[in-house]
């Protein structure tokens, strides 16, 4: 692979593992699922 | 607010698959891959997440938070707001009703497909290579000429639609519970599914070759406003907003519980399953660049071409497991596809009937399992595919994207877009600011409207849709839906506040 392709794979990668790590991260800091 | 008990998901976790399962669908493998490749690479991917941030996450915790404000599906939402506004919940009801009739006669197609695949009825090597293409359109739709030579049912397709039907029926009649429940393991098993293919693609010869056209950065394309408008009507298209249902999934989560987390979750994931989706198809393109030795252009990547021939000619080229990886992909098409057509059937539309003519769950189900179904036989006709390509751009284009825009004005202006911000950071994982409220005032309406001006109005009114002569329906679909959603707003509501 070219360069700059696994520097797009690698800074996707980061972006969808560090975006859902902080959700994960935050779940069941608000508020109550059952009514 | 409301006085009876709404059903309700029976956890956090089933909601969260469930909104994924809606979200994820036939367009992660055949739309997204090659808009990346046909937009720059990188640069596509830039402006995709910039728009996933600044469009898609927010209308999907808009559409969330106003149905659990209201404990309503989308027409409940906007006569909650004002009865002069219900229309506008029941404009995306028929909308997601028209996608759902000809979405599941594609899935009928991956049906056949699958036991097609069993014995690569297409054939092996070269030969069955060259044939992929007569195999779809002759053997599958048997095709006519145009949209004006409707000839035959296709039966073995019937059959296919009425099986798929009635999944569909078994999954929702029992509601909310259910689907979650079936939510898990439906797109659990269409990611393994996935998992399978990009594992196999990336051991083909010539993947190196076909990932980098899909991630090569051409970042000068960043400058160009093509990609913009391919990034927006990308995100605008992939989360299945617009199309009524997630309001009504929104409806079934507990009053107190979280909702933009859960939005930024189910976004987030169904930007990683095309992102991953991605692998599996450009490594079976460079493994057809480099086997059949044609360039990248030569090769259908996107739309019913790269599921229903370029995949088919891959599997006849591959050096052993055929039938198995055939079968793969088309289980995985067919569970991607699935999960979005009963959240269609039932979000979208079952629901808003029980919520307005009060009728019971398995009724409204079977009236509009019933009715879907037959409306659905147009496109099992041999001319079928030229009326699932016009009611396709009616619906799941201008449809969705106008639809959106007079939702997100409705609720910004009208409800407030700050009363709503109020009322999801009391319960939410992830607070949000009040940048929050001019993204559903201004940004999400002008960017869904920038796409369907871009993309719509400005070469569907200089000649006709793809050149069909029949392509009036689309503008006559578009105004017949619009006085029927009139229509039944001005039917007394019968359900209770509440919809159960």
């Amino acid at each position: 692979m070219t360069t700059g392709a696994i520097i797009t794979l690698i800074a996707m990668c980061v972006v969808f593992i560090g975006a859902l790590g902080f959700c994960f991260s935050r779940l069941g800091k608000g508020g109550e699922w059952e009514d | 607010m409301v006085g009876i008990i709404r059903e309700r998901w029976p956890g956090r976790a089933t909601f969260i698959f469930a909104a994924i399962g809606s979200a994820i669908g036939l367009g992660n493998i055949w739309r997204f891959p090659y808009m990346t490749y046909d937009n720059g690479g990188a640069a596509f991917l830039i402006a995709w997440i910039i728009g996933l941030i600044v469009i898609g996450v927010p209308w999907m915790m808009m559409e969330f938070g106003m149905g659990r404000y209201f404990q309503r599906s989308a027409p409940g939402v906007f006569e909650g707001i004002g009865k002069k506004w219900e229309w506008v919940g029941w404009w995306p009801v028929f909308m997601a009703f028209l996608i759902v009739t000809y979405y599941t006669v594609i899935l009928a197609w991956v049906l056949r497909y699958i036991i097609s695949s069993a014995t690569v009825a297409w054939g092996v090597g070269a030969s069955g290579a060259a044939g992929a293409g007569d195999f779809f359109f002759g053997n599958i739709l048997q095709i006519s000429e145009g949209p004006t030579a409707l000839g035959s049912l296709v039966w073995p397709t019937v059959i296919a639609l009425a099986l798929t039907w009635i999944a569909i029926y078994l999954i929702v009649f029992k509601g909310a519970k259910v689907i979650g429940k079936v939510s898990v393991w439906v797109v659990s098993l269409a990611w393994v599914f996935l998992l399978i293919l990009v594992i196999r693609g990336l051991t083909l010869p010539g993947v190196t070759q076909g990932l980098n056209f899909y991630l090569d950065p051409n970042l000068s394309a960043l400058g160009d406003v093509t990609v913009w408008f391919a990034a927006f009507s990308q995100i605008a298209f992939t989360l299945s907003l617009g199309m009524a249902g997630m309001f009504a999934y929104g409806s079934f989560i507990a009053k107190k519980a979280d909702v933009t987390n859960s939005a930024f979750i189910t976004s987030f994931s169904n930007c990683a399953t095309s992102f991953f989706a991605g692998f599996a198809v450009f490594s079976v393109v460079g493994f057809i660049m480099q086997a059949m030795n044609i360039p990248v252009g030569d090769v259908s990547a996107s739309g019913l071409g790269l599921a229903f021939i370029t995949f088919p000619v891959g599997v006849s080229m591959m050096p052993g497991a055929n039938a198995f990886i055939g079968v793969i992909f088309f289980l995985s098409l067919f569970f991607l596809g699935l999960s979005s057509a009963y959240f269609l059937a039932y979000g979208g539309v079952i629901s808003p009937i029980m919520d307005k003519f009060g009728l019971s769950r398995v009724k409204s189900t079977a009236i509009v399992c019933v009715i879907a179904f037959l409306i659905g036989l147009l496109y099992c006709t041999q001319g079928g595919l030229y009326w699932l390509d016009q009611v396709d751009r009616m619906a799941c284009f201008y449809g969705l994207l106008i639809t959106g825009v007079l939702a997100t004005v409705v609720v910004g202006w009208r409800f407030g877009a700050g009363k709503l911000r109020e009322n999801l950071n009391e319960t939410s994982d992830i607070k949000v600011g009040a940048w929050w409220d001019w993204l559903i005032k201004l940004i999400v309406p002008a960017a869904l409207l920038f796409v369907v001006i871009q993309g719509g109005f400005m070469k569907d009114i200089a000649a006709p849709y793809e050149g069909y002569s029949t392509a009036w329906i689309i503008w006559a679909l578009l105004g017949a839906t619009l006085i029927l959603s009139f229509v039944f707003q001005a039917v007394k509501t019968k359900g209770p506040k509440g919809g159960e």
